[in-house]
């Protein structure tokens, strides 16, 4: 490859990391809300329900989890991360071309054993009635959850990018030992 | 395991753990040992630095730890509770207060599975400048290539 055609590269390359560590930089700020939001929810449960009604004695001693990580390969060396709720289903498709009827009840549907035991909402380890705080602590951690996986893909891709770039920092200095 | 996806697990103070485990992320049965630890004043050093690495030594990375120098029992009771030798976490969260106790453990952690992400506490505001990640971004350039 060219010297010219590298230096093209390497400052798309540049270009592209430096978005990255930007939008980096503005998930981790909401993250961050996110998490202290959690912890003010929490707080104001563990003082409606009493200071040790909220806390590890209340974990349940068989968990099963909610949220699973799906893992993909973009391209060699750069993985991403998608967060999956159990029990989540994506909703039937129908075409705008299909000419045919839809036929009321609906195609055969092919038993999934996954869904005859939905793993337990970590809410009832807490009681039957839980305030509405523990409810918001709840929603806020699970936002927080899911901008976890874009900052580990985003994570990812700097770390890929950083070795890329390095990768073709040593390339031009091959190509052009004597500049600087 | 295959087909479920990976887990993400948690190294972090009860509040965080807590609310993460809300967020449905805790997995523990019988077989299996929790992808979560609650740091708390009196957990050790050893104890963190024993929960947290593997992750970068199931990929082939350097492990200091020799089986023929433990009891067969006790290595394989380390083996299991390491998330790092763990095959199915993706993510590992952990407080950067934890994280500064175990630094060098993450510092030699150079893969990208699992990810590790540094988040905050309550007694201590997440710092840029002291993450592994934005520091290595940091060192990107030296002075020789910005001329």
């Amino acid at each position: 490859m060219a010297a010219p055609d590298l230096r093209a590269e390497l400052d798309s390359l540049l270009l592209q990391l430096l978005g990255d560590l930007e939008e980096l930089e503005g998930k981790r700020a909401v993250l961050n809300a996110r998490v202290e939001e959690g912890w003010l929810s929490l707080a104001k449960a563990r003082y409606a329900m009493g200071a040790k009604s909220v806390g590890p004695l209340q974990y349940a001693s068989h968990m099963e989890p909610q949220v699973c990580l799906h893992t993909s390969e973009a391209q060699e060396g750069l993985q991403k991360f998608k967060v999956v709720r159990a029990g989540v289903h994506t909703p039937e498709e129908v075409g705008p071309g299909e000419a045919a009827l839809r036929r009321r009840k609906g195609p055969a549907k092919t038993p999934e054993p996954q869904s005859s035991e939905a793993p337990q909402d970590p809410l009832n380890w807490f009681g039957i009635l839980v305030p509405h705080s523990l409810r918001q602590a709840q929603a806020s951690f699970r936002d927080g959850l899911q901008l976890a996986a874009d900052i580990a893909s985003l994570q990812n891709r700097i770390d890929w990018g950083r070795n890329q770039l390095r990768e073709l920092q040593e390339k031009l200095k091959q190509l052009e030992p004597g500049a600087a | 395991m295959a087909g479920r996806g990976k887990l993400i697990a948690v190294i972090g103070d009860e509040d965080t753990v807590t609310g993460f485990l809300l967020g449905g992320i805790g997995e523990l049965n019988k077989n299996r040992h929790p992808n979560f630890l609650v740091v708390e004043k009196d957990t050790t050093i050893n104890e963190i630095e024993d929960t947290f690495r593997s992750l970068g030594s199931l990929l082939g990375s350097v492990v200091e730890a020799k089986p023929n120098e433990h009891d067969p029992p006790l290595w394989d009771e380390i083996d299991s509770t390491q998330f790092l030798h763990r095959d199915d976490i993706g993510i590992i969260l952990i407080n950067q207060y934890i994280a500064e106790m175990v630094r060098h453990a993450l510092d030699a952690h150079q893969h990208s599975i699992p990810a590790v992400l540094e988040i905050p506490s309550k007694e201590h505001p997440y710092d840029a400048a002291k993450d592994s990640i934005l520091r290595r971004a940091r060192g990107m350039f030296t002075a020789e290539d910005l001329r």
